[in-house]
């Protein structure tokens, strides 16, 4: 999913001795009684493109602000390289961020806004001008440089504000909603280059979004948050294919969610007995007791449809194609089981649609296997 | 349509002339040749001539610019601190009491401000004898407690639409709080505060009642001196002096115009 994941023997979040170059220890910012970030420890390793994902309101956001220094937290640590900064100001912290509005000086042109930080650090005149001039010819926007912010478009802003934050060469970026103002074209290309910019630059970058294809695509890593808890850390993949609740797997993508209660346990798989009928067997290495509540978790790309309805047998559910919605690359499915439950899935369209035999109250069965999903216990 | 337009256009007419022919009256005979205001005799400019030898006049026209250009300056500096308060830092304790003392000059009569301010001076010199005497420091202590609170209004507008982001992002690229207020804030909020210093200016230039209250003998403002040789006669050395005035408000409101109408920064 990532862009590019460079192949190490073990990435540093797999080392535990690898030391993390930011550390949330234990932070909680309380404002009156609603906790915006409840007890969050996080490891942040240098070089990481690090996601902080959730929808909004999910305390994303305040952690930011923490980082950066705007607000100070009601409990914990945050080290950055090692040094405590928790009551560091944002002014002497070695870390800058891109503000969602860019907030991009208007009285100032683009080349006093990027010279703006170095000008505060007291660096020489002429290496504030070479470094302005690095920063504009990295975000190819030399030309540009003489112009007030009114009078740039939506992605040279982003480019501006992109070459202020990192003028000062922080040890930490911070993103909000980095590309949450572009349209959708400019934001598909702009991704990718973020991506480059920050494996050129070595820059660790952590980047809030609400967007979990942005999250995917340019991430090694994602956190995902829920009422100023992170529920889920991990890679891209690894929440993609195995979500360890509810929350995460319906955050990420779509997903068919089967409850059930858990029969049998055979080697490392169980038999779930679903609540809307028939009997489930997937993989699962949790020791889930007899008779606990779980909740079966398949991608709707995970499945296989067949015409007709299915014979008796685990992983099979048999009902009626209720809707169909045409994409162009593949087409979602909508179907009706038996048992009265929803069920999504995705076809690649490998025939021309007019060739598709399915349609629509057509008998369908739809069939999967014991890897192709996760059980979550809550 | 165009025999539709007719009495709307006579509508507005009316309402331009309503508005300004006393002012272009005004000025019409600050021209005229005769003693007699509302007679005219012939073009001339001798009453602007003798105007300029009208010593207590200008010593008048003199005490009311000081007057108002020392109001002005500091009633931005209060009013901007006090927009400042209510603006950027949320709900402190007092911050009802400060918004109402805000507003309350700007509903309250005149001759409340200029009586309840008299009263004051009056005690206070009882208990610390200070002020000795009313003057200058009176007059232009009671217009900056009026005129600051309309300072107050125009800046915290300002304030108000700047987006708190950018001092932010100031700050996260090093600068320190006064260091943002000077390369951030001050910039950004100047037509404001040129606007409030031109209106300060304006509010204490024109102010007849309040001042009355306040001022002692020797300190008599320029509206106070129109005002009581107006009524032991009009003479056409006034329309000369108020067309004068008239010249240089309209300057400051051109100003204040253009300066306003730069596209302030989102």
């Amino acid at each position: 999913m990532a862009v590019s994941n460079e192949r190490r023997l073990l990435e540093p979040w797999q080392d535990p001795k690898a030391p993390p170059y930011l550390r949330i220890d234990r932070v909680t910012k309380t404002f009156g009684d609603l906790y915006a970030v409840d007890d969050v420890s996080l490891n942040i390793f240098k070089g990481e493109f690090f996601s902080l994902l959730g929808s909004s309101g999910c305390g994303k956001s305040t952690l930011l602000r923490l980082l950066a220094g705007f607000e100070y937290p009601t409990s914990g640590r945050i080290y950055i390289d090692g040094v405590d900064v928790t009551d560091v100001p944002p002014y002497a912290r070695p870390v800058n961020m891109m503000f969602q509005s860019y907030a991009l000086f208007p009285h100032m042109t683009v080349e006093q806004n990027v010279e703006f930080g170095l000008k505060q650090d007291r660096v020489a005149k002429k290496e504030r001008q070479e470094r302005v001039g690095e920063m504009l010819d990295l975000l190819k926007i030399m030309e540009l440089r003489k112009r007030r912010p009114d009078q740039l478009s939506g992605g040279q802003r982003q480019r501006v504000a992109l070459a202020r934050s990192l003028a000062r060469h922080p040890k930490l970026l911070l993103l909000d909603e980095p590309l949450g103002a572009l349209d959708k074209r400019l934001r598909e290309s702009t991704q990718f280059e973020l991506v480059n910019l920050q494996e050129r630059l070595g820059i660790t970058f952590v980047t809030v979004t609400h967007d979990q294809e942005e999250a995917m695509t340019m991430s090694t890593r994602i956190a995902v948050m829920d009422a100023g808890q992170i529920m889920q850390v991990d890679t891209p993949t690894a929440i993609y294919e195995f979500p360890n609740c509810r929350l995460t797997a319906e955050f990420i993508g779509s997903v068919n969610l089967f409850e059930g209660k858990v029969m049998e346990r055979e080697g490392d798989q169980v038999l779930i007995e679903a609540r809307h009928g028939g009997i489930l067997r997937m993989r699962s290495l949790h020791p889930h007791p007899l008779g606990t509540p779980v909740t079966v978790a398949i991608r709707p790309e995970k499945m296989r449809l067949s015409d007709g309805p299915a014979e008796d047998g685990v992983n099979r559910l048999s009902g009626v194609v209720e809707d169909i919605a045409y994409l162009g690359d593949v087409s979602i499915y909508r179907i009706r089981a038996n048992g009265g439950q929803l069920v999504e899935m995705t076809l690649t369209n490998i025939q021309p649609r007019t060739e598709q035999a399915l349609t629509w109250e057509q008998d369908v069965s739809v069939e999967w296997s014991p890897t192709s999903g996760v059980v979550l216990t809550e | 349509m165009k025999r539709r337009a007719w009495p709307l256009l006579g509508v507005l007419a009316f309402g331009y002339a309503f508005l300004y022919v006393p002012i272009l009256l005004l000025i019409f005979y600050s021209f005229n040749e005769s003693r007699l205001v509302t007679v005219w005799s012939g073009f001339s400019v001798k009453w602007y001539g003798e105007l300029l030898h009208n010593r207590q006049l200008l010593d008048a026209a003199w005490l009311s610019i000081r007057i108002a250009a020392t109001n002005a300056t500091v009633a931005v500096v209060l009013g901007t601190l006090a927009a400042n308060a209510l603006v950027r830092h949320g709900r402190f304790r007092g911050r009802t009491g400060l918004e109402l003392l805000l507003t309350a000059p700007l509903v309250m009569p005149d001759v409340i401000i200029g009586l309840s301010l008299l009263l004051l001076f009056v005690a206070l010199r009882e208990l610390i004898g200070w002020p000795d005497g009313r003057g200058f420091t009176t007059i232009t202590i009671a217009h900056i407690t009026f005129s600051m609170a309309y300072v107050a209004v125009v800046v915290r507008s300002r304030l108000g639409q700047m987006d708190a982001s950018l001092e932010e992002a100031a700050m996260d690229l090093g600068a320190r709080p006064l260091g943002v207020y000077r390369q951030i804030t001050l910039p950004l909020i100047a037509p404001a505060l040129l606007s409030g210093w031109l209106l300060a200016f304006t509010l204490s230039l024109d102010d007849l009642v309040i001042a009355s209250f306040v001022s002692g003998p020797g300190a008599t403002t320029l509206p106070m001196v129109v005002y009581s040789s107006v009524r032991m006669g009009v003479s056409p050395q006034i329309n000369a002096l108020a067309t004068l005035i008239v010249a240089v408000v309209t300057l400051a409101v051109v100003i204040a115009g253009i300066s306003l109408g730069r596209k302030p920064g989102r």
